[in-house]
């Protein structure tokens, strides 16, 4: 379905891709694995007519391609659907499905009550319960997915690529994905699957590439190797270095924050948590269960509708982003580019966002301070980029995070809350941020990591509280902490 | 930094709340101005706002949809003055010139327009600078054409301006027509569709695939032309094109826009409340006249007026 023969790419400075090949037939799913900075996103822009490559070739349905423009590889039959989905939020369920390919009636005009019906009847065949006539704005993500695999469908793609589908979703969200996909697949259709979840692409993908710094590294049926095989082929490490040891709990100390009864959003109704120093907690459960809003209450960024934060010494039933960071609270949020940093920024200015006091004199920013406390955090964090100057639009996401944290290493004392910390971030920057966890916990400082990986939970956390429609379900330590347990908890309220 | 705050409006206000607050103001400017003077609440007075609201709601009309993309036209102003001072000067009283010289000025409003578009898809300037330049190449045209008055337009012309037809103003029942016509395209025709889809999400408008070139060009030339048939109305209400007579139709023309419920940001509104931010800007024209208040105030007003009706219509983000 789709050959790529030695393409390769340049953007000013970096060399994105070089001497690639791919070979995706049709009726299988294709896994594209690599560090982050391999090349997939570059790929991926290339093979949509986002990016025009510099040389090489690409044949796709049998005839040579080279699209102008993302418009004409979707003419040809390809469908993305990226992480950061291509919907309009304004529109309703119903639209969004059909844009590009309205319905219409015998006059060539919209068709309204044609678009809903053939809506409602894609929906139903996608075995999803969403109202046509809903806007995308309010939908949950699982059901925003749903909707992009809708319009796949009404495009009839040839060649549907899916990048991190599975960051956003969990559970039984992720089961329905893979059954659409197998049901999409038995059409004929080919699927090129990008995730860094490698259990996955062994339940689902038939064969799978390997990237390492924009070159082509191995193609094999996923059949012939194993997980570790995959992770040596990726990036010549072994997984088990991946978590730092967990702490003595002799090391743990006292309370440092505590929140009572905490309700806000109407996602979050009643939870209380308390941190301590030198630990770090997980916070487990379903996308959706109201961790997120939670970690958000506790830094000022939601309003909280009743509860107190109690942390040093104080009690507020209030909380703001600057008192929380007056605090010694940090949050490093979900959504890295909406929430976190400033994107088109340098380096420098997001490592000093939150503590502008430490680089000020007299009222003015002192840029010299600014660039060598930078260039520290590049060292020690090991983060790769051009210099302090180098603008975060242009790094890989694991860079972006190291970004992140090190701010957020530097102003937080007290308390470090890290929303789904490695999401789209690769097995080496993984490792990094977990060590970087570990010293802050070693340091004193109380960790709350959110985390949807049953993995990483079960690696890291000392405590594991798990959230369930909006309050703390359960709350497992020490060797309690197996996957097992963690599951019985999160679907706990279903045994009923 | 922007955290989403879930929506306090919920079902009917959510949906339709801005046209709720337009009609609420309507009816309480209703109440004010039959308080204030006996002759507010007559039917000529009515006819009378009717008639004066015309030329404010065909400019608002264009620019509606150049909001609606997430853009926005300061070039009308200009553009109404040089159409008015060519339409006047090129007929200057023969009447078989009238249909001619509406033909060009039309053309040349649509021509502006897709040259705007133009500017904005190709050299990649925002409308906002690149109106905002066309508008002074424009109002610089107009002056080198004329400094004053230029010609003038045949005996009958003002019919567009005060004709009744079955007792309303001609100008009204057009206004009505195409305010209409309008709302049924954005809503019936995919070109429509895509329009909101461009001011929702213009990245996303292009990874789809859909067509934002064409979607700028209609844009554009379509305000260009309400733009020119403003300054048709214009001309037949003073008899002659006067270079700064759209000076200030700029501002105004975003006045019902926003007040009309349409986001700034674009992809979110319509014409329906434009219509109705053009007959309460109106309306309280008319009752701040009944008040004896002067008409330089009620220029200070109507830019308060846009200032607080963007801030109510904002999305509700909070920084964090």
């Amino acid at each position: 379905m789709l050959t790529l023969s030695n393409v390769s790419k340049s953007f000013p400075g970096v060399k994105a891709l070089s001497g690639m090949q791919l070979d995706v037939r049709a009726g299988e799913i294709h896994a594209l694995v690599g560090e982050n900075g391999a090349g997939k996103s570059t790929l991926t822009k290339i093979i949509a007519g986002v990016y025009q490559p510099d040389e090489g070739q690409m044949e796709f349905d049998g005839e040579i391609a080279h699209w102008a423009t993302p418009g004409a590889a979707k003419v040809a039959g390809i469908h993305v659907i990226y992480q950061e989905f291509v919907l309009f939020p304004h529109m309703t369920v119903a639209e969004n499905i059909f844009i590009g390919h309205e319905r219409r009636n015998a006059l060539g005009l919209v068709d309204h009550r044609q678009t809903r019906r053939d809506a409602t009847e894609l929906l139903h065949r996608l075995g999803v319960d969403i109202d046509p006539d809903r806007r995308v704005v309010d939908l949950s993500v699982a059901d925003q997915q749903m909707v992009e695999i809708a319009k796949a469908m009404v495009h009839r793609a040839k060649l549907l690529i899916l990048d991190e589908p599975t960051a956003v979703i969990s559970g039984k969200e992720v089961e329905l994905l893979f059954q659409r996909l197998q049901a999409l697949k038995a059409d004929g259709v080919a699927i090129i699957y990008i995730s860094h979840r490698l259990e996955e692409i062994f339940e689902i993908c038939d064969r799978v590439t390997v990237l390492k710094d924009g070159q082509f590294v191995a193609s094999h049926s996923t059949a012939e190797v194993d997980r570790d095989r995959l992770v040596a082929l990726m990036v010549g490490r072994d997984m088990k270095e991946l978590f730092p040891p967990k702490a003595d709990p002799a090391a743990i100390g006292a309370v440092v924050l505590e929140a009572r009864n905490i309700r806000a959003a109407g996602r979050v109704n009643g939870a209380s948590i308390s941190l301590r120093a030198g630990e770090v907690t997980a916070l487990a459960g379903m996308v959706g269960s109201g961790r997120t809003e939670l970690a958000l209450a506790l830094f000022g960024g939601l309003e909280m509708t009743s509860g107190e934060v109690v942390i040093g010494g104080q009690s507020f039933r209030q909380m703001t982003p600057a008192r929380a960071i007056e605090q010694g609270i940090g949050l490093l949020t979900e959504d890295r580019k909406g929430q976190g940093l400033a994107i088109l920024l340098d380096v420098a200015s997001n490592i000093t966002a939150a503590n502008l006091d430490e680089i000020s004199r007299w009222g003015l920013l002192d840029r010299s301070r600014e660039d060598t406390i930078a260039r520290g955090e590049i060292t020690s964090y090991q983060i790769a980029c051009r210099g302090p100057q180098n603008p975060v639009v242009t790094m890989s996401g694991g860079n972006q995070q190291k970004v992140l944290v090190s701010r957020w290493a530097r102003t937080c004392r007290k308390v470090l809350i890290l929303d789904e910390p490695t999401r789209g971030v690769d097995v080496g920057a993984k490792a990094e941020i977990y060590r970087i966890m570990r010293e802050m916990a070693a340091k004193g400082v109380a960790v709350l990591m959110i985390s949807s990986e049953l993995p990483e939970v079960i690696g890291m956390a000392d405590r594991v509280l798990v959230m369930r429609e909006g309050t703390i379900g359960g709350e497992l330590t020490g060797a309690e902490i197996t996957e097992e347990h963690i599951m019985r908890v999160v679907t706990h309220q279903n045994a009923a | 930094m922007t955290i989403l705050r879930p929506s306090a409006r919920r079902g009917f206000l959510r949906r339709n709340g801005s046209q709720t607050i337009v009609v609420a103001l309507l009816v309480i400017l209703m109440v004010v101005g039959s308080l204030v003077s006996s002759r507010f609440s007559t039917l000529a007075n009515f006819m009378n706002i009717l008639e004066q609201s015309v030329t404010l709601a065909i400019v608002s009309l264009g620019q509606t949809l150049a909001v609606l993309t997430g853009g926005i036209d300061l070039s009308v102003g200009s553009l109404i003055s040089l159409a008015s001072v060519l339409l006047s000067g090129i007929t200057n009283g023969d009447p078989g010139m009238v249909v001619p010289a509406i033909a060009i000025v039309l053309g040349l409003g649509i021509l502006v327009g897709l040259l705007n578009a133009a500017a904005v898809i190709w050299l990649k300037v925002h409308p906002l600078i690149v109106t905002l330049g066309t508008g002074a190449a424009l109002q610089g045209l107009t002056l080198l054409y004329t400094m004053g008055p230029a010609g003038k337009m045949p005996l009958g012309f003002d019919f567009w301006a005060f004709g009744r037809v079955l007792g309303l103003p001609v100008g009204a029942i057009i206004t009505v027509v195409l305010f209409a016509g309008t709302a049924l395209f954005l809503r019936y025709t995919p070109l429509g569709r895509y329009i909101y889809a461009v001011g929702d999400d213009s990245t996303g408008a292009q990874l789809m695939g859909l067509p934002r070139a064409k979607v700028l060009l209609f844009v554009y030339g379509f305000s260009g032309f309400t733009a020119a048939l403003t300054a048709v109305f214009l001309v037949s209400r003073f008899g002659v094109g006067q270079p700064y007579t759209g000076a200030n139709f700029t501002l105004t023309s975003i006045t019902p826009v926003v007040v009309g419920g349409t986001l700034l940001a674009g992809g979110r509104g319509g014409v329906i409340g434009t219509l109705l931010g053009v007959y309460l800007v109106s309306l309280l024209n008319n009752v701040l006249n009944y008040m004896d208040i002067s008409s330089h105030y009620q220029l200070i007003v109507q830019g308060l007026i846009v200032i607080i009706a963007v801030s109510v219509y904002v999305e509700k983000k909070r920084k964090l």
